[in-house]
């Protein structure tokens, strides 16, 4: 070819528009939160249903089981903040599959957004549909439990926020790698499942059972609760679980990121 | 400036596209005409840089679609044969999300274009409508009007028309001729003979995921010898051999097809009684006959062996 690549054809400033992909990233995540907020009776039924459980099941629990030095009932509640933003933060993975299986995805891939940018705009906008959805429950416990402390709620919120973008990211990687759409749910479930099941937010590790309590201290359900509640009861922080929040994070979106999401194609194979 | 050269895609075993090579000069209006499964979409989501393709290269304005897709995406723009549109915002939203996407656009720009596409394609009374509760045809619309709106250097329409009604169809071939007035190249895959006629400055045809022929409509027609096309409906065509006829010097071809026989030929009103004698005399009846300019179906027709529909 004789001529040079060239973006400009003569034509109006829309054809050779570049946006800056940080606008982009935004706007893709924001095509995620504008879900939620067209279906807002989904945050409140979920809402009813975390103090109906809370205020039941745990408040049952709690009375039937007595551990010195600690107080169950507070504890569950705020490992079920975090359980419960996991377990939302998964819901992206399942939609960009269905877009895949729709055919949206292939729509989604035409834009001039690249790839990775693409699927960090996803996670994030997946990660803050969650953060969105758990306020309600969050404001709950914190009302509750009177806990106050702004610094507190910060650190708690951003562990929160870690969770859930680093769970996007693990989701949306499932969902992009495999195919058929059996595996993928059974997949999914399954790791939501150990994840938040196998982790410290709803039981302290020393009831566990011995298998499980290999395991949970490493699930990054774990992480977050345990850095929630250090800041919210203990007021400090748990370095050590942050960090294991933001490896994780790292590693579901940086990596994906550098290695895999560059190479992501559309169309349904059989 | 787009070039395929011996651009395949395989899935599986299926060459959906094989050594496939043109070049897409700009401004100008290509159909791609080609019945079901003939790989048109498969090379618009190659050159969209959806799918990559499997053998040979696409170049967009100089830049190659698996090296630079970044660059290729901000001069594409497809409108999807199925639509592609998110079911729970409207089609006012769709296209503002859209131009906020590909564009950069301010606020009140974006509306104006949303409106004018909108109103022009008799979109304006639903526009707050739900795309999952609109009709097929009018989800259709919204599609097209992605592209309408965005006014890429390139825009693809891939059957832009399909379950579309009349009056519809014209304001969208109205649109996608405004587009190119304006700058853009134009593709448009289609499966409709009068849609490529009535659209395109070259048609392209497509067969089996192979170019056949890319010429303008008048040039194709004018490469089916003859000129006129003979149409003739036998009660029973089993025992009619084409050579019982191309035994005449101003026969070029005869197809057939079950019990209709196409002669290409000229000087079809001189032959036409010796014709009907030959076949009368093997013992063939005759139910109609037919005599007509080329078509571009009868160019379809000698290419691929095969009608569209
Ligand atoms: N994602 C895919 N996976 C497997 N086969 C596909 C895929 N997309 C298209 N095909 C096959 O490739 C061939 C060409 O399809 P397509 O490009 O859609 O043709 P057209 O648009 O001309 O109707 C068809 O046989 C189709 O079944
Ligand atoms: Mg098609």
């Amino acid at each position: 070819m004789s001529s040079s690549p060239t973006l400009d054809n003569g034509l109006s400033k829309t054809a050779t528009a570049a946006e800056p992909p940080t606008h982009l990233i935004l706007q893709t995540a924001l095509r995620d939160v504008s879900v939620l907020f067209r279906t807002p009776w989904i945050i409140i039924t979920r809402a009813l249903a975390f103090i109906i459980q809370l205020f039941v099941f745990a408040f049952l629990i709690s009375g039937l089981i007595h551990i010195p030095g600690l107080n169950f009932f507070e504890y569950y509640a705020v490992g079920s903040v975090v359980a419960t933003i996991a377990s939302i933060s998964f819901v992206i993975g399942y939609d960009i599959f269905e877009e895949a299986e729709e055919g949206v995805l292939d729509y989604l891939l035409t834009l001039p957004i690249p790839r990775r940018q693409f699927i960090i705009g996803r996670a994030l906008g997946g990660a803050m549909r969650a953060i969105i959805y758990t306020i309600p429950m969050f404001l709950i416990v914190a009302f509750v439990w009177g806990f106050t402390q702004p610094f507190s709620i910060l650190t708690a919120l951003v562990s929160l926020f870690l969770l859930a973008f680093g769970v996007t990211g693990m989701s949306i990687t499932v969902a992009v790698s495999v195919k058929s759409a059996n595996r993928f749910d059974v997949v999914l479930a399954l790791l939501e499942l150990a994840m938040s099941r196998g982790s410290t937010a709803l039981y302290p590790i020393t009831f566990m059972p011995f298998y499980v309590s290999l395991f949970a201290p490493f699930s990054p359900v774990s992480f977050a609760a345990d850095t929630a509640r250090m800041s919210l009861v203990g007021f400090t922080l748990d370095l050590p679980a942050l960090a294991g929040l933001i490896a994780f994070v790292v590693i579901f979106l940086g990596l994906g990121a550098a290695f895999y999401f560059r190479r992501l194609e559309g169309g349904i194979y059989g | 400036m787009i070039t395929f050269e011996r651009t395949g895609k395989r899935f599986g075993n299926l060459d959906a596209v094989k050594d496939f090579s043109i070049t897409i000069k700009d401004g100008e209006i290509l159909g791609l005409l080609g019945p079901n499964g003939a790989g048109k979409t498969t090379l618009m989501l190659m050159m969209g840089t959806v799918y990559r393709p499997t053998s040979g290269t696409i170049t967009v304005n100089g830049f190659d679609v698996v090296k630079h897709p970044n660059e290729v995406r901000r001069l594409i723009g497809i409108a999807f044969q199925d639509p592609r549109v998110d079911g729970i915002l409207s089609g006012f939203e769709v296209l503002n999300w859209h131009l906020k996407m590909t564009t950069t656009l301010d606020k009140d720009e974006r509306r104006n274009r949303v409106e004018d596409a909108l109103k022009a394609l008799d979109l304006w009374e639903s526009r707050k409508k739900r795309t999952w509760l609109m009709s097929g045809g009018m989800k259709k619309k919204v599609e097209d009007a992605k592209i309408l709106v965005q006014r890429p250097s390139i825009a693809v329409f891939d059957e832009p028309t399909a379950f579309l009604d009349v009056p519809s169809r014209l304001l969208v071939w109205k649109m996608i001729r405004r587009l190119r007035d304006e700058g853009s190249t134009v593709i448009v895959a289609t499966n409709m003979m009068d849609e490529a006629e009535r659209l395109s400055e070259r048609v392209a045809i497509v067969n089996k995921g192979k170019l056949v022929a890319s010429e303008t409509p008048e040039q194709l027609k004018g490469t089916v010898k003859g000129g006129e096309v003979l149409e003739l409906t036998l009660n029973d065509g089993s025992e009619f051999r084409p050579d019982m006829l191309t035994k005449f010097p101003e026969v070029h071809d005869v197809k057939k097809q079950d019990n209709k026989i196409l002669v290409f030929l000229n000087s079809g009103t001189l032959l036409l009684p010796k014709i009907v004698d030959t076949l009368s005399t093997q013992g063939f009846k005759i139910e109609s006959v037919k005599l007509k300019e080329v078509s571009l179906e009868d160019v379809f027709l000698t290419y691929t062996g095969q009608r569209l529909e």
